[in-house]
């Protein structure tokens, strides 16, 4: 099961993510970022304090707009993630390549 | 032995019964004959009442005999026979009466002798067409019978043998026992009478043929009765009275009863016939509905079954009908008697005029709606339109219309309603056969895929003395997208490689087996590790899609040297057990997927380490399958468990690690549980 929330908040898009992300609603996660980028988002926060596992079709979302967030100067911060998630994108490579933050104050600061 | 042929007893019957017949004409004539010559009356006349009753009796069971023969007789063919036997018994009695009229006042023609001859003869007719025409009437009156029906003939029949013997004590006197007697048989054949369940099954031409028939049959009884009342007025009977019988005037009244309810009833019926035949084409067209459509066979057999069907029941005079095509547009399967021009006419007139245009295909109750009315068509004046809905889904509808204002009465759309129902269950339980034998193809594709998928995992993995090693892989689906492979490179130097391709099932199918192949063409050109994973990532960004990508770790291995040399590509980290330390490490080189970074830029993101392994060492290649297996409560498995399983049994050979570490996967993940992930390890032990 995944939940999605979003909302702006002080002129960022914030995505809240509840539940779990797999290969089954992959495809919802995908939709709210293209929905949020439609918009013309400039910062999108990912809020992940209540996301309990990630599966790799899940990475495979945030991987498949590294280029575009890139070319159109969009800013990614995914931040409060479990220890557990944070292992699946540590080990894949990610936190190389998206910001990940520990607290949303920080998250807002870069 | 001497076999006897099964006696016929048609023939025997009806040999005897002439016999008997010329029994009885002989003792007659030769009582007449001594009568007349003033002889001494030698002969009883309880003789000739024995002869007749026999000769009543034979001819009972000839008839009998004759019309069980055929039972499946139809109801035309059976009141024809009785017709026929009329009309000949007829013909002899009126020949008879022509041949005296010709004779005139002559000698011939008052000569007792002659006349008792011709008495006889007709006698013998009238008895063959009352007896066999009651038993026509016996099976006209036991059609559909019910056990009261069945006992009340058969007192019939008791009565009437009883009526034989009548003779014995009334002498053929016309007094009031007799009389009271025929009363009383013309009751009880009034009271069989009224069984005629057989009419209603006649089509309107049968009726009028069977009317005609019944008219003959009137006819004849009343000329034969009346040939036979005659006799005794010229004085024939006064030497031997055969006639005034009870059993035969009882059996006179009786056929003529029962052909006058017969024939009253039919009439009657005439009218009404038309609705009874309407019913039972109806009920012919709803079990030819019922039945489901054969596989191969097309849908639109069922569809046109129910477009006649329904015409038919409400004397519509077009009609058309349409289905939804796979884009959802309407298409017309079906048309009758009209032409397309007015078609469309009345089409444009429905989307303007309630309660047409209240029609919604995207409704789901559908199936209890049903849409008629008039409209304003200068040749069509009533319409009705029914949607065909299988599980809430309407996926046609069908028109009626007449030239008729008010055309369509609530039984019409009743039986129609019903119809439809019928029809779209038929419909959809054909839809549901060719869904089935649709998904049992594709299982039996991903049959195929699995084979093919599981030869592309090696079964026996390089090695040499030096080191044993084994692996492991399982699918959460059919097809899965975990990779290991191993390659002998040079003496003692040997390429191993485990991968997991993101996502499951088909497509991580085909990414995985893409994997194969580059690691078949790199490791011809022996690459180190950070080679290996650069090119990698080159050739997959051209073919990955865009939010794919693939993780592995590459290993070279020289047992020469005792060295090893890896990279990882965002891999689960390998276990390492160190036999010096007694300690099971993970590897934590840095790295990052394979595919995730499209450009010359990867380079960046590859590390190499090398490192010396010492005997007893042993190396655990896995995939996240393994750690994150769940059990019943959401708990993974996870690294820890995975370490301490290893460090369990490290003293076991590679092959039992393996098979331990796997049991305890298991057993974590519990009775009910199943892996939702493909889960894939290897297990490398050093020798020496």
């Amino acid at each position: 099961m995944l939940n999605i929330e979003k909302h702006i908040e002080d002129g960022n898009w914030v995505l809240i993510l509840t539940g779990e992300i797999d290969a089954s609603n992959s495809v919802e996660l995908d939709a709210a970022v293209s929905e949020v980028v439609q918009e013309g988002a400039k910062k999108i926060l990912i809020d992940c304090s209540e996301l309990d596992y990630i599966s790799s079709a899940g990475l495979g979302v945030f991987m498949s707009y590294l280029d575009d967030f890139e070319e159109n100067n969009v800013k990614m911060v995914i931040f409060d993630l479990k220890d557990k998630v944070f292992q699946v994108f540590h080990i894949l490579g990610l936190d190389q390549l998206i910001t990940i933050r520990p607290t949303k104050e920080e998250a807002l600061k870069d | 032995m001497l076999k006897l042929p099964t006696p016929n007893i048609g023939k025997i019957s009806i040999l005897v019964a002439i016999l008997t017949w010329l029994a009885l004409l002989f003792v007659d004539i030769t009582r007449i004959f001594q009568s007349v010559n003033q002889m001494e009356n030698t002969l009883a006349p309880e003789i000739s009442y024995i002869l007749e009753i026999l000769f009543f009796i034979l001819v009972y069971i000839f008839y009998n005999y004759s019309i069980n023969k055929n039972e499946n007789i139809d109801f035309l063919n059976l009141i024809w026979r009785g017709v026929s036997t009329g009309l000949l018994a007829t013909f002899i009695s009126f020949g008879i009466s022509i041949f005296y009229l010709m004779l005139g006042e002559s000698k011939l023609g008052s000569d007792p002798l002659v006349s008792n001859f011709f008495y006889h003869v007709n006698f013998a007719f009238i008895t063959l067409f009352l007896i066999s025409t009651s038993l026509l009437w016996k099976h006209l009156i036991l059609y559909q019978k019910s056990k009261k029906v069945v006992q009340q003939w058969q007192a019939f029949e008791v009565l009437m043998l009883i009526s034989m013997f009548f003779v014995f004590i009334n002498e053929n006197d016309f007094d009031y026992s007799f009389i009271f007697g025929l009363v009383f048989l013309s009751i009880f054949s009034a009271s069989l009478s009224i069984n005629l369940k057989w009419i209603p099954y006649l089509t309107f031409k049968e009726k009028w043929k069977s009317i005609l028939f019944l008219v003959i049959i009137l006819v004849c009884t009343t000329f034969l009765f009346s040939s036979l009342s005659s006799y005794s007025d010229i004085g024939v009977t006064s030497f031997v009275n055969l006639t005034d019988n009870l059993f035969l005037i009882g059996l006179f009244a009786f056929v003529f009863i029962y052909a006058l309810f017969s024939f009253l009833v039919t009439l009657f019926n005439l009218p009404t016939s038309s609705v009874f035949e309407q019913k039972l084409v109806e009920a012919i067209n709803f079990q030819r509905l019922s039945q489901s459509i054969k596989p191969g066979q097309d849908e639109s057999q069922v569809l046109d079954i129910l477009i006649d069907s329904s015409m038919s029941a409400s004397y519509a005079d077009g009609g058309w009908l349409e289905i939804l095509d796979k884009d959802n547009i309407p298409q017309m399967i079906q048309k009758r008697f009209i032409d397309e021009e007015i078609r469309e006419e009345i089409i444009a007139l429905f989307q303007t005029i309630k309660p047409f245009s209240e029609f919604d295909w995207s409704l789901e109750d559908n199936d209890s709606k049903k849409f008629y009315g008039k409209i304003p068509h200068n040749i069509y004046k009533s319409a009705f339109l029914i949607p065909l809905v299988v599980n809430k889904k309407t996926i046609g509808r069908m028109y009626l219309v007449k030239e008729v204002r008010d055309g369509f009465n609530k039984e019409m759309i009743n039986i129609i309603t019903t119809f439809v129902g019928q029809a779209s269950i038929s419909v959809e339980n054909y839809r549901l056969l060719n869904e089935a034998i649709k998904t049992e193809r594709y299982k039996e594709e991903l049959k195929i895929a699995q084979r093919v998928q599981r030869s592309l995992l090696p079964k026996e993995l390089h090695h040499n003395e030096k080191f044993e090693i084994c692996g492991f892989s399982v699918a959460a689906d059919e097809v899965g997208g975990d990779y290991y492979e191993t390659k002998n490179l040079d003496e003692g130097v040997f390429a191993i490689i485990i991968g997991d391709v993101s996502g499951k099932g088909t497509s991580a199918a085909f990414n995985m087996s893409q994997m194969k192949g580059i690691f078949h063409s790199l490791v011809q050109l022996k690459p180190s590790p950070g080679e290996f994973l650069y090119k990698a990532n080159t050739a997959l960004s051209q073919c990955l899609e865009r939010n794919h990508f693939i993780t592995t770790s590459y290993f070279l291995l020289d047992t020469n040297l005792q060295t090893i040399k890896y990279s990882r590509a965002g891999h689960c980290p390998t276990l390492f057990y160190d036999h010096s330390t007694d300690k099971a490490e993970y590897l934590s080189a840095d790295g990052l997927g394979l595919g995730i970074v499209r450009n010359l830029n990867y380079r960046n993101y590859i590390h190499e380490s090398e490192f010396q392994y010492e005997k007893e060492d042993i190396l655990v290649l896995y995939t996240d399958g393994i750690i994150e297996a769940k059990d019943e409560k959401g708990v993974e498995f996870g690294y820890d468990n995975l370490k301490a399983s290893l460090v369990k049994y490290k003293n076991l050979s590679a092959e039992k690690i393996q098979e331990r570490i796997i049991d305890q996967v298991y057993q974590f993940v519990g009775e009910g549980g199943i892996p939702d992930d493909d889960f894939s390890i290897m297990v490398i032990k050093f020798n020496s």
